[in-house]
Formats: C-alpha cells, sequence, structure tokens
C-alpha cells in the first residue's frame, strides 16, 4: 500500500452569512507499507489519522494526491480496494444493536460477499479468534464495549481481506481489554496479514507495530521502526521540575540554557511539570532551579528518555 | 444473481429481526394510524351508509401501511448515520440499492401487519367485516401495495437524507398521504391540481387495485401501472443514491451526526 | 412584583433554551405544514362522508392540533430541566414555583394558541370557510383556553414522564385520545354514550364546543358555561401536575431518582 502526497482540505461553512473556512487535514501525506507488516500511524487526536485512513478506505476522496492499496488505485478502482480490505473502528457504534453478535456477522458476511458455504465455518473461527464463543447469541446492546470491538475485528475479518485498517481501536476500552485485543492484532499480523493501525497511545505503537508514522497537524513529522524513533532522543537525559505557576519567559529563558535541547511543559491538576531533555553530558539542573528562582518548585527528578518522550516531543513541535 | 437474491433475502430477514425486537418500530407502530381510522371511521358512521363503510374500512386498512413504511423509510439512511453503520455498508462491495431494500421491505412486512391489525380492529370495534369479492386478487394488490411502498420508500431515503432532520420532514408526509392516496377520501373530491400528486404515488393505484379486488372487478390495470410507477421509482433513487455518495465523498458527509 | 417577572421571564427563557435546537426545518413541517394537513384531511372525509358543514372540521382540528406543543412542550421543559440537573433546584428554589411553573407554561400555550389559528387560517383560505368577524375575538378567547387547559394535561403528563421516562408515546397516546373522544371530528352527541362521557373529563371537548358555537354567531357570554367547564378540567390536570412534580420532588429527597437517567 502507498499513499504519495495526500491532501484533504474540509471546507466548512457556518455563521449566519455561511462565510466558509477551509480546514487542511490532511498536508501532504505520503508512506508505503510492505506486505505483511504492521504500520501505525501515531498522533494526538485531530492529527489527520482518521482522515487519512477514510481516504485510503475509499469513503473519501484526497483533494490532491494519490494512493493504491495493493496496486489498485483509491480513487478510480473502488469496488476492487473494496473488495479486499476490512475496517475496523474504534468506539460503541457501528453495529446494529438489536442483533446478536451472530446475526451480524451474518448480515455482514452477506454485504461483503462471503461465499455461502464459507459463513459458517468462517464466522465460528473468527468467533474463536476474538474470544466471544458463547456470546454470540446475545444482543449486541448488552455487550461491553470490549466485547463490540473484539466484534468489531471479526466483522472486519470476515471476507478474508489481505489489509486491515484499524483506527484506534483500543478507545475506551479497560486494560484488560486492551491488552487482550492488542494479542489479537499481534495474531493477526503473524498470519501474514498487512495492517495499518491508527492510535494515540504510544505504547500500543510501541508494543504492536513494525513501523511508525508520528503524524501532527495533517503532516508526518518522523518516520521508523519504533527503535529508530527511541534513538532519536536516546543519549540524552530527561529532568523533570515540578513548579506551580511557571511563567512563560521563565520557561523561554530555559530553552535558551546551553545543554538544554527541548523543554515541553505539561499541565497537570495543581502544577506544571518541566521536561527538559539536554545532552548526556550537560549539567543543567542547578542552572535551571537558578532561573526558576522565585517560581515555586516541587519535586525535581532525571531519567532515562522513554518513546513518550519522543512521541510528546514530536506532537508538540518542540 | 443467486448470490444477489441470497443476500437480499438473508439482509431482508435480519432487519425485519431487529425491527420486529422494538416496539416502537414493530408493533406500536400502528397504534398511531389506526387512531386516524378510528376518527375516520366514527365519522363515516354517523349516515350509517353500509357502502361508505365498506369504503372506509378497506382504506383504512392500508393507511397503516402508509405510516409504518413511507414515513419511517425517510429517515433509514439517518438512523443508519447514527448507529454508524453507514459507513461499514458504503465500504461494502455491494451497491447501495441491495442494502436499502431489504430494510424497505423488513419494513413493507411491517405494514402487512398492520392491515391484518387493522382489519380486526375494524371487525371488532365497528362490527365491520370487509366484504371482499375475490380474495386472491385482494392478497395480490395489498402484496403490491407493500412491495412499491417499499421502493417508493427507498426513494425517500435517499431523497431527504441531505437534511439533517429529515426524520420530521418524513413525519410531515403522514397526513398528505393519507390524503392523497385515497384512503379514506375519494380521489375525485380532491381539488383538480392535486391529482397529479395522488397519481403520482404508486400507493393510489394500489389502493384503487384493492378496491377493485373487493367489488370484483379486474385490478390488472391499476396494478400494472403501480408496478411501473414504482419501478421507476427504484431507478431514479438508484441513480440518486450513486450521486449521494459521491457528493459524501468529496464532502465528507457521511459520518456526521 | 418578583412572581410577576419569575412568570414571565424565567419562563420565556426556559422557553427559548428548549426550542434552541429546533430548526426551522423541523418547526414549519410540524408547526404549520401538519396541522393544515390534518384540518384538509378530515374536511374532505366529512364531504365524502356527507356529514357536517367545512367549519366544524376545520375549528375541530385546529384545536385539536393546537394540543400537541402544549402536551410536548410541558414535557420536554420538564425533562429539560431533569437533564440539566435544574430540576431539584428549580423544584426547592425560594421562588415561589406556582408562578416559575406557570411562567414556563405561558410560551406554551401562545405556541398553541398559533398551531390553532394557522390551521383555522388555512381552512378559511383554502376550504373557504367564512367565519363572521365578529366571531374572531371570542374565537382567540377560547382558543387561549384550549390552549391553557392542555398545558395544565401537558404538565400532569410530563411529570407523569418524570417516572414513565416514555413521554414521546405518552405524548402520542394523549393526542390520538383527545382525537377520538373530545369531539374533534364528530360532535359528542354522535359518540357512543360512553365515550361522549370520557371526553367530558378531556381538555378540548367544552373548548371545541364554545369555538363552535361562537363561529356560529353565539357571543362569548352564551358560551361561557362551557369555557368555565374548559378551564376547570385544565385546572384539574394542572393541579395533578403539580402535586406529582412535588411527590416526585419530595420522594427524590429519599430516594435520589430524580437525576437517574
Amino acid at each position: 500500500m502507498e499513499a504519495i502526497d495526500l491532501r484533504r482540505d474540509f471546507r466548512s461553512r457556518s455563521g449566519v452569512r455561511r462565510t466558509s473556512r477551509t480546514v487542511e487535514a490532511v498536508k501532504g501525506v505520503s508512506f508505503a507499507i510492505e506486505p505483511g507488516e504492521l504500520f501505525g500511524l501515531l498522533g494526538p487526536n485531530g492529527a489527520g489519522k482518521t482522515t487519512t485512513i477514510k481516504m485510503l478506505i475509499t469513503l473519501l476522496l484526497p483533494t490532491s494526491g494519490t494512493a493504491r492499496v495493493l496496486g489498485r488505485d483509491v480513487v478510480d478502482d473502488v469496488r476492487e480496494v473494496r473488495r479486499r480490505i476490512g475496517y475496523v473502528f474504534g468506539g460503541d457504534r457501528g453495529l446494529y444493536e438489536r442483533l446478536s453478535g451472530l446475526d451480524n456477522l451474518r448480515y455482514f458476511s452477506e454485504l461483503y460477499g462471503v461465499a455461502p458455504r464459507d459463513q459458517r465455518r468462517r464466522i465460528a473461527e473468527l468467533l474463536e479468534l476474538v474470544g466471544l464463543t458463547g456470546r454470540e447469541r446475545e444482543r449486541v446492546e448488552g455487550y461491553s464495549r470490549g466485547m463490540r470491538q473484539r466484534l468489531h475485528i471479526a466483522r472486519g475479518l470476515l471476507h478474508d481481506p489481505e489489509v486491515l485498517f484499524l483506527d484506534e481501536p483500543s478507545i475506551g476500552i479497560d486494560p484488560v481489554g486492551a491488552r487482550e485485543l492488542r494479542a489479537t492484532i499481534g495474531a493477526l499480523r503473524d498470519q501474514g496479514k498487512t495492517v495499518l493501525l491508527t492510535t494515540h497511545y504510544m505504547f500500543e505503537a510501541d508494543e504492536l507495530c513494525d513501523r511508525i508514522a508520528v503524524i501532527r497537524a495533517g503532516e508526518i513529522v518522523a518516520s521508523g521502526t519504533p527503535a529508530e524513533l527511541k534513538r532519536r532522543v536516546s543519549g540524552a537525559r530527561v529532568v523533570e521540575v515540578e513548579t506551580f505557576g511557571v511563567s512563560d519567559e521563565a520557561v523561554a529563558g530555559l530553552r535558551e540554557l546551553s545543554g538544554v535541547e527541548s523543554v515541553v511543559v505539561e499541565e497537570r491538576d495543581q502544577s506544571r511539570m518541566l521536561i527538559i531533555r539536554c545532552a548526556p553530558d550537560a549539567e543543567v539542573t542547578q542552572p535551571v532551579l537558578a532561573r526558576l528562582e522565585g517560581t515555586g518548585v516541587g519535586r525535581v527528578s532525571t531519567r532515562e528518555p522513554t518513546l513518550e518522550d519522543a512521541y510528546v516531543e514530536l506532537v508538540s513541535g518542540e | 444473481m443467486t448470490a444477489a437474491l441470497r443476500q437480499l433475502a438473508v439482509c431482508y430477514r435480519l432487519q425485519l429481526r431487529a425491527l420486529s425486537t422494538s416496539w416502537f418500530d414493530g408493533p406500536l407502530a400502528i397504534f398511531f394510524p389506526l387512531m386516524f381510522a378510528t376518527a375516520a371511521l366514527l365519522v363515516y358512521r354517523i349516515h350509517g351508509d353500509e357502502a361508505a363503510m365498506q369504503y372506509a374500512g378497506l382504506g383504512a386498512a392500508v393507511m397503516g401501511m402508509w405510516t409504518c413504511q413511507g414515513v419511517v423509510a425517510s429517515s433509514l439512511l439517518q438512523r443508519e448515520r447514527w448507529a454508524g453503520t453507514l459507513e461499514l455498508v458504503v465500504v461494502a462491495p455491494v451497491s447501495l440499492a441491495r442494502v436499502l431494500i431489504p430494510m424497505t421491505s423488513a419494513m413493507a412486512t411491517i405494514g402487512i401487519y398492520c392491515v391484518v391489525v387493522t382489519v380486526l380492529w375494524e371487525r371488532w370495534v365497528f362490527d365491520l367485516p370487509l366484504q371482499v369479492e375475490s380474495w386472491p386478487w385482494f392478497v395480490v394488490s395489498l402484496l403490491m401495495a407493500a412491495a412499491t411502498l417499499s421502493l417508493f420508500g427507498y426513494f425517500l431515503s435517499v431523497t431527504v437524507v441531505r437534511y439533517r432532520s429529515s426524520w420530521s420532514l418524513g413525519a410531515a408526509l403522514e397526513y398528505p398521504g393519507w390524503l392523497l392516496c385515497g384512503f379514506l377520501v375519494p380521489v375525485d373530491l380532491l381539488p383538480d391540481w392535486l391529482h397529479p400528486l395522488s397519481w403520482a404515488i404508486p400507493t393510489t393505484w394500489a389502493m384503487a387495485a384493492v378496491r377493485e379486488a373487493a367489488a370484483g372487478t379486474s385490478p390488472v390495470r391499476d396494478l400494472g401501472v403501480c408496478l411501473v410507477i414504482g419501478v421507476a421509482y427504484a431507478v431514479l433513487a438508484a441513480w440518486l443514491g450513486r450521486r449521494l455518495l459521491e457528493s459524501a465523498r468529496r464532502h465528507a458527509t457521511l459520518a456526521l451526526t | 412584583m418578583t412572581s410577576l417577572r419569575i412568570f414571565f421571564v424565567g419562563g420565556l427563557m426556559s422557553y427559548r433554551a428548549m426550542f434552541n435546537w429546533l430548526s426551522p426545518w423541523i418547526l414549519i413541517p410540524s408547526m404549520v405544514v401538519s396541522p393544515i394537513c390534518q384540518v384538509l384531511l378530515f374536511a374532505y372525509i366529512g364531504r365524502s362522508a356527507g356529514v357536517g358543514s367545512d367549519a366544524f372540521y376545520v375549528i375541530g382540528n385546529a384545536l385539536n392540533y393546537a394540543a400537541i406543543p402544549c402536551l410536548f412542550a410541558m414535557g420536554a421543559t420538564i425533562q429539560g430541566e431533569r437533564d440539566g440537573h435544574t430540576l431539584g433546584v428549580v423544584l426547592t428554589s425560594p421562588a415561589r414555583r406556582l408562578p416559575l411553573f406557570l411562567g414556563r407554561a405561558l410560551p406554551v400555550v401562545v405556541n398553541g394558541w398559533g398551531v390553532a389559528m394557522v390551521g383555522v387560517l388555512a381552512g378559511t383560505l383554502l376550504l373557504g370557510v367564512r367565519i363572521p368577524g365578529s366571531a374572531w375575538p371570542g374565537l382567540l378567547v377560547v382558543v387561549v383556553a384550549a390552549s391553557a387547559s392542555c398545558t395544565g394535561l401537558g404538565l400532569a403528563m410530563g411529570a407523569l414522564a418524570l417516572r414513565v421516562r416514555e413521554s414521546a408515546v405518552l405524548g402520542n397516546v394523549l393526542f390520538c385520545l383527545l382525537l377520538v373522544f373530545s369531539g374533534v371530528n364528530v360532535a359528542r352527541a354522535d359518540l357512543p354514550p360512553w365515550m361522549g362521557h370520557v371526553g367530558g373529563w378531556l381538555p378540548l371537548s367544552h373548548a371545541i364546543e364554545a369555538a363552535r358555537g361562537v363561529a356560529a354567531g353565539s357571543g362569548l357570554g352564551d358560551v361561557s358555561g362551557l369555557l368555565v367547564r374548559e378551564l376547570g378540567v385544565g385546572a384539574i390536570y394542572t393541579a395533578a401536575g403539580l402535586l406529582l412534580l412535588s411527590y416526585f420532588e419530595d420522594e427524590s429527597r429519599r430516594r435520589a431518582t430524580l437525576e437517574r437517567t
């Protein structure tokens, strides 16, 4: 699958005089995914992940640029693309509440062209795969979110697509359910399927994906294997300073200190946490505290950077 | 070909199951039109004219179908959107027509149920057993009414979905339909300029066929016209549906609630 | 003085808040097109059956449809207060509760009156119904009385809906009952006796009779008895509604049921 310079603008009209605004949701996104790869599109809410996926699954027309899935163009070859892809999205919606899980699968297997003689076997296999065997005759309205999500995955796999698109599948799921979900997704890759996963959970991307692209405000700001991304921040150290009421000028001043590579501010309930990345050998704690003279300072600690730091840094544009 | 038929059949069966499990879309859907039918019959009852009562009774029987199908169908796509399933059925490799027609047909089945309930109600409350000369033609006409109404419903759902509050527009169709299709008032009594509107609705012709079957005359001509009009709506709806989807792809309107 | 302010301003505020989400696409079909269609439908049924004059059906159905906003708006107001978690506040606020709730009722009554007028005007224009100019003031008064007493019914229904929770169903059922029992399309004298009897205890019955009398030329004085009975029926339902509300409020303080979704 490949995307070449995909763009998507949205025109929204608001107000009494219907003034229109153009929002560039996706600004020139390009990437390529190898067969059998589990590719992660990682980014905060509103970054353009869902829009990108919708362009690839033929639900949206790109404003410009091209994309090909399994060699077929998403704009021209719509039916061929749809036959070979599966689409799974997170959340509560997307199923017929008043039907049982089994009926939902039967319904969608008809729509997605699963041969009648294969349906029963396939549905049973998939229920087994996602761990819903025994619950399939209950109505979906009684399912927990984790169960719905697993039913979604089963639905997405009914017609045995070569490529699977998972749009934030673990959103709103409890930790245990999410872990089972990740195990299922990992198993898919082991079966040889190509998977594009979007998420804003960084650890999920780290655990599951062969390669990750970080997307922010419609553009890809970094891509590579999880190890490569971590290396971008390794060899550095991170100093965390808990402050109460630090001013933005003080933060700006900190950035100018020698040895400081970046400062990210995290808002907590009562305090603002400064996450300062500095060069491996630099001793910045004292100069930082000196600069923060007059501001209330709580805990100060030093640690090794994690992938999360890399991610936060990338998406906040520091 | 058989695959397509099987798909339509299975989807129809499952949609019917979904509809009948809800009180509103199933059993209670008949209540509102039934009450209006009762009110109308109370008016006809005053003079005690047997023929007029039969006329109104037949019309009232089919009236419920218009509500259960025609009106409800207009919010069909809207409800798919709310349920989040609209995107999934659009991404499926079948045409929108093959998705919507089973749904409107399931509604048609509910429509037939409405007819039965009304007939029983009339017998029980008004002591009005319906006199039907030719039962086979009667049944055929009713089925034709249901079938063409489901095609008309398909057309309505595709036309109205652009508007966020399509359910309200659909609800507003209820009374006009009762007036125009000749259920309780002969179409001839209506002002001349309304007649073309009446004739454009397949149900008007189906209703006429039902009356002819009850009277013993041949309903074939009216059934033919009904079928042709119904199919025309279906073709129009298929074309509109394709254009709708294209526009949705361009302007990203599918996911909006 | 404060009571009066609460009455007018508070009522208008909550009414506007509730209708905030209603666009013209919803309002026009339901409050303009539908009443006109109902009037036309039964006028033609009357013509087809050879029963009653056009004016008979115009007045009956216009008033019947006026009940719709009264039934639903009160229910929606109460539901809206509950959804916004302000119902408890409203019921226990130091401002005197009677003017508070009656204030919320006023815009609803005006709404009902508006819908009725649309129906009557449509009948006059489209069917050629003639209502003498002298009758109009009396007609307006009768319609206001009808809307007020339907609002009382709406209040009782809205209170009930707090527990039963299916206010849309209740509203539709009540509307249909009014249609069949209140002499909307059939004079109560022509209904089976038990139905006429039930109708006497429902809003609209007396108002419709009064309105028909006024349209035929009687003065307001002649129909005053009917008007009193109409307002009386409305008052009974209003009282029942307020009693139910304060009962639920007391009960909720003991069992926290008011806020339960």
